[in-house]
Parts: structure tokens; C-alpha cells; sequence
């Protein structure tokens, strides 16, 4: 059987009619970022902890916001049907909303994760909060990349919301469990940049079961001939 | 019809208002409020520079924010919301990314370079002299230096689709609704808080990180701005007031001069906040009502100017910087150091742009050449 070639204007038709549902609650989350970003700026200890929290709520908000409002609300509101009725494969959709979240995620991610790697670097924070920071934003890529496979996968909205809370909440005891180990915990408070084998591993671990459950979640979606 | 009119006096006050930055960051080197601070302080210096330049850096930017807002609101009604921000990053976003690096490192050396071998150095020069002594100098805090309104211009227009995603119905409307003698008492009022929360006069927000205070100031001037496109008759509902708003500023910024010297300045004490608002928003206002009685023109010299303004902000400063440095150790009155150091800027900085920008990649860069009013809109 010949393969059919993806179907990139339904695609981008998608991903626009996404980026229409999700830009309100998009817009409220990028002010929630520009505010944390002044708290910050202000150079008061209260400031920087009261922003650098806002900045990790605005982060959790717009991925838990993407995906509910791509996937679980087009189910819910049978909005699904009607895209069922156009000329999109299971892969054509899969594509759509990966591209549609991975944008309005990443471009957020990358921004916030930039200005605390800058906050740190040129404040007088010590330099070895670097490390921590980038395991932190690996367990929240992580977390987001597990949440959005499931989404794809599952049906049922409890099990989605199990997955967005529960892998977000694991960050909790990710920021413990570092905590645990030397290796990393003894630079966290020094003024220079140490990434110990074991952060790098976990780095490494993160970014790969990242890809790797996106990537088994668009083979499955490859293999369907059908919605379900 | 919008599309094919050109807004020669709106085009005229943005240049101006870049152009006036020149004199005024060249005049700082013989201010003796700022001696302590700018690395270009001068022996030289006259109480007649404190006079005259804070009073323009009450409104210059103001008012330059409010062309901003007004020409954003233009394009963004010409080519939609996707079409303002590709716009708005080729012409703001980009230029911030390739010249602050470039002349913020120019003028790091020639500082650098001044404090070594100056031999009558300014406070900071001498300072940094000391540091550049350390073993381990502290680095400088990175900072947009004085392209800072083109990094807060970027947020304006990320703010600005924040604000029509968010904000239901017209607000607008009742905004320019409202009576011109309520507009003039309320909007100062508006402001006040920001000002007083930072130091008078107010510093320029320059740090990397974004600064509430610079959002409560130069924000509600940008929404003013935005506020007037499609609706140029608001400014002459300002005319008749104009007279009595400029004689008002005047008397207001006595008041301003004479506060400032009993006051110690860590933030701004409510009354020279409240001062510094009224001369901001009465002040554009008055500049407004002008720029739209006599400079609602062109010529070849006027469209040139306003072509070269943006260049010219640009790379103004390492060029000042170089050029005053030199200054510092000849012993002339601070009149000669300040003129020659006004005139050789606008000359290197003219020229440069002739012979380099305007017929060139960089001058499509920066939008100088082209024929529409709003294409160099907000820079």
C-alpha cells in the first residue's frame, strides 16, 4: 500500500485554529511572565523567590492550558468529530498537535529558562545554581512531554488530569532527591558552574525519555488506520 | 484613506525626539547633578545645563513613546496583529540584537581605555580605575544601555496583543471620550505612582530585566499614543490648552528644580512625582499640538533627518563617549567642549549614514529608507 503524503495545509489550518483557542489563555499567562520577570528585576530577596515561583506557574499553566484546550476540550465539545470529517489521517492530527503544542511550549519554556540561566549568572546568586535550574527545566519538559503523550493516547479526561498534575507534582521530590546528592548539592552554593557526571546522566535522561515518549507516541499514531 | 496618508508631523517628533537624545546625553558630561555618575563628567560645568536638559528629559521620550503607540496602532491596523510583530522584530528586535552588543562593547573599551590614561578622570572613571586594579574586577551587570526604549518597545507590542486578547469590548473608546481638561488631570495622575518609586529625575531602565516603574511611566504614553491613530482631531481638542499647559510646565518645573535640592534622592517624594508627571503629559501634549500645527510638512532636509534619526540614536553614544573623552583633559569652558562635542557626533554620525547606511543593507535594516510613514514607526 503507498503511503499518503502528509497533508500539510490541513495541518497548518489545525495548528492556526489551536493557536486561535489557546491564545487568550496564552496572552494571560505571557503577562503572568513579563510581571515575574519585574519581581525579579527588583532585586529584593522577596522579590526574586515571589517572581522566580510566578515565572515556574505561568510555566506549568501554559502547558497544562495547551493541552487541555488542543485536546481534551476538542473531545469533550465533540470538536473532534468535525475534524475527523476533514481529510487528515491519525498522523496528519498527531503532527498538528505536536507542532501546535511543542510552539506554544517551547517558545515559553526557552524564554523563561533563558532569564533565570541570566538572573543567575549576573546577579549575585552563586553560579552553581545553574545546574539545578537545568535538572529543574528538564523534570518540567519532561512532565510536559508525558502529559501531551497521554493526552494523544488516552481518552479518558480523569487519566489526563492524573497525568498533568502527578508529573508536575513530581517536582517536589526531584528538587528533594537532589537534594540527596552530593555530587550535585555541594556545588549548588559555589561561585562557579559544576556539572557532576551523575547531573549530566540526568539531563541526559530527561531529554531522551522526552523525545522517546513523543517518538513512541507518533509511531503509534503512524501505525492507526483509523481515529480509534 | 490611512494606507496612503503620510503623517509628516508624527514622522518630524520622532526625529526629533531621537535627535534631541544627542544634546541631551552630550550636555550630562557638564551637568553637575549627574558629575558623580556619568563616565564623561567633565571639570567643566553649569548649573544652566541642569536647567535646561531635565526639563527635555521630562517629555523627549514621553513623547517619542507616544509616536510609537500611534504608528504600532497604524501598522497593526494596516497588516494585523502577525504582520506587526514580523514588522515590528525585522525593525526593532533585530537592530536591538545586532548594535546593543557593538556599541555597548565600544563603549566599554573607550572607557576602559579613558580610565587608563585620562588625566583629569570623572568619579566613575576613577572608579573604574580602582577596579580595573583588582585582582578579580566585578563584572558590569549586562544592560541594553541606551537602546533600552527599543527592548521595552518589543514588550509594548507583545503587551499590546496581551491586551486585545484579554480585554473585552472598547475601552478605548471611553478613554477618548473623555472631556480633554479631564484627560490632562487624570492621565498625571496615572503616572504619579511610577515616578515615585524611583529616583528624580528618573534614571533610564536599562537592566536586562524588565522594570515595573518603566511600564507604569512610559506604558500609558504608548496606549496615549495608540489611542490617537484613526483619531488625529483628540490633538487639537488640546489646542486651545496648549498656551497654559506649556506656562504651567514652566512654572511647574521651578517647583521641580527647587524640590529636587531639599530632597535626598533614593525615590521620589509624592509632590516631584506628581511635578514630574504633570510636565511629562502637559508637555508632549503642548509638543503634539506643535507638531501638528508646524511641522505637518516635508522637505528633502526634514525627510532626510527623520530618515537619518534612527542611525544616528543608534550610534550616537560611543562616538559622544569618544569624542568627550578626549575633551576632558583640554581646558576649555564647558560652552566649547559641549558644542564641538554636539557638532563632531552629528557630523561622524551624518556622515556615516550617508556613506554607509543609506543606500546600503543596514539602511534597509533599519527602515530609513522607506516611503510609508509607519514602516520606521516605534524606532
Amino acid at each position: 500500500m503507498n503511503r499518503s503524503p502528509l497533508n500539510w495545509p490541513v495541518i497548518r489550518l489545525l495548528v492556526a485554529k489551536d493557536w486561535q483557542l489557546f491564545q487568550q489563555q496564552l496572552a494571560a499567562c505571557v503577562f503572568g511572565g513579563i510581571v515575574a520577570l519585574c519581581l525579579i528585576g527588583m532585586a529584593t530577596g522577596w522579590s526574586f523567590y515571589l517572581g522566580s515561583l510566578l515565572l515556574i506557574v505561568m510555566l506549568v499553566c501554559t502547558s497544562c492550558f495547551s493541552i487541555s484546550n488542543s485536546l481534551l476540550v476538542e473531545r469533550k465539545e465533540h470538536t473532534l468529530a468535525f475534524v475527523m470529517s476533514l481529510p487528515v489521517t491519525p498522523l496528519d492530527y498527531y503532527l498538528s498537535k505536536l507542532i501546535g503544542n511543542l510552539v506554544t511550549f517551547l517558545v515559553p519554556f526557552l524564554a523563561m529558562l533563558a532569564g533565570t540561566v541570566l538572573v543567575i549568572l549576573y546577579t549575585p546568586l552563586p553560579d552553581g545554581l545553574v545546574v539545578l535550574s537545568l535538572l529543574i527545566f528538564g523534570h518540567v519538559l519532561l512532565a510536559y512531554a508525558v502529559s501531551l503523550s497521554v493526552a494523544m493516547a488516552v481518552e479518558s479526561e480523569g487519566w489526563n488530569i492524573f497525568a498533568m498534575i502527578a508529573s508536575m507534582l513530581l517536582i517536589n521530590p526531584l528538587i528533594m532527591l537532589l537534594g540527596q546528592i552530593p555530587a550535585i548539592n555541594d556545588h549548588v552554593k559555589a561561585d562557579t558552574i559544576y556539572f557532576a557526571p551523575v547531573a549530566v546522566a540526568i539531563l541526559l535522561a530527561q531529554a531522551t525519555l522526552s523525545v522517546v515518549v513523543l517518538a513512541a507516541t507518533g509511531w503509534v499514531h503512524c501505525r492507526k488506520k483509523s481515529f480509534y | 484613506m490611512h494606507d496612503t496618508v503620510r503623517f509628516h508631523y508624527m514622522d518630524n517628533l520622532r526625529a526629533l525626539a531621537m535627535l534631541a537624545g544627542v544634546v541631551f546625553h552630550a550636555a550630562l558630561a557638564y551637568s553637575p547633578l549627574l558629575h558623580p555618575y556619568f563616565p564623561t563628567a567633565d571639570r567643566a560645568q553649569s548649573p544652566a545645563i541642569d536647567l535646561v536638559i531635565w526639563w527635555l528629559h521630562l517629555f523627549r521620550m514621553p513623547l517619542f513613546f507616544v509616536v510609537a503607540g500611534f504608528f504600532a496602532a497604524m501598522l497593526l491596523n494596516k497588516r494585523g496583529m502577525a504582520g506587526l510583530f514580523l514588522n515590528r522584530l525585522r525593525r526593532i528586535g533585530l537592530p536591538l540584537v545586532i548594535f546593543c552588543p557593538l556599541v555597548i562593547a565600544a563603549m566599554s573599551y573607550s572607557t576602559l581605555h579613558a580610565a587608563a590614561y585620562v588625566r583629569n578622570p570623572s568619579p566613575v572613571l576613577l572608579m573604574i580605575r580602582q577596579f580595573s586594579q583588582m585582582a578579580n574586577p566585578p563584572a558590569p551587570p549586562p544592560g541594553t544601555g541606551h537602546l533600552w526604549f527599543l527592548y521595552y518597545l518589543l514588550f509594548f507590542y507583545v503587551l499590546t496583543w496581551v491586551a486585545r486578547s484579554l480585554v473585552p469590548g472598547k475601552p478605548g473608546n471611553f478613554m477618548r471620550g473623555l472631556k480633554p481638561g479631564w484627560q490632562l488631570l487624570l492621565f498625571p495622575m496615572l503616572l504619579a505612582p511610577a515616578l515615585a518609586s524611583v529616583s528624580a529625575p528618573h534614571p533610564a531602565p536599562e537592566s536586562l530585566f524588565p522594570q515595573f516603574w518603566a511600564f507604569g511611566f512610559y506604558g500609558p504614553f504608548f496606549v496615549f499614543g495608540y489611542l490617537l491613530s484613526g483619531h488625529e482631531a483628540l490633538i487639537d481638542r488640546f489646542r486651545g490648552f496648549a498656551p497654559w499647559l506649556l506656562l504651567a510646565s514652566v512654572a511647574l518645573y521651578g517647583a521641580f528644580l527647587y524640590l529636587l535640592r531639599r530632597h535626598v534622592p533614593t525615590a521620589a517624594s509624592v509632590p516631584i512625582a506628581l511635578i514630574e508627571a504633570c510636565i511629562s503629559v502637559w508637555m508632549t501634549c503642548v509638543c503634539l499640538v506643535a507638531g501638528r500645527l508646524l511641522l505637518n510638512r516635508s522637505n528633502r532636509l526634514l525627510r532626510y533627518l527623520s530618515d537619518a534619526s534612527y542611525w544616528v540614536y543608534i550610534v550616537h553614544l560611543p562616538i559622544l563617549f569618544v569624542i568627550q573623552y578626549r575633551l576632558m583633559d583640554m581646558a576649555w569652558g564647558w560652552g566649547a567642549k559641549f558644542t564641538v562635542s554636539v557638532v563632531a557626533t552629528f557630523a561622524v554620525c551624518l556622515l556615516s549614514y550617508h556613506l554607509l547606511v543609506r543606500k546600503t543593507v543596514v539602511g534597509r535594516l533599519l527602515g530609513t529608507r522607506m516611503p510609508v510613514a509607519g514602516s520606521a514607526a516605534g524606532a
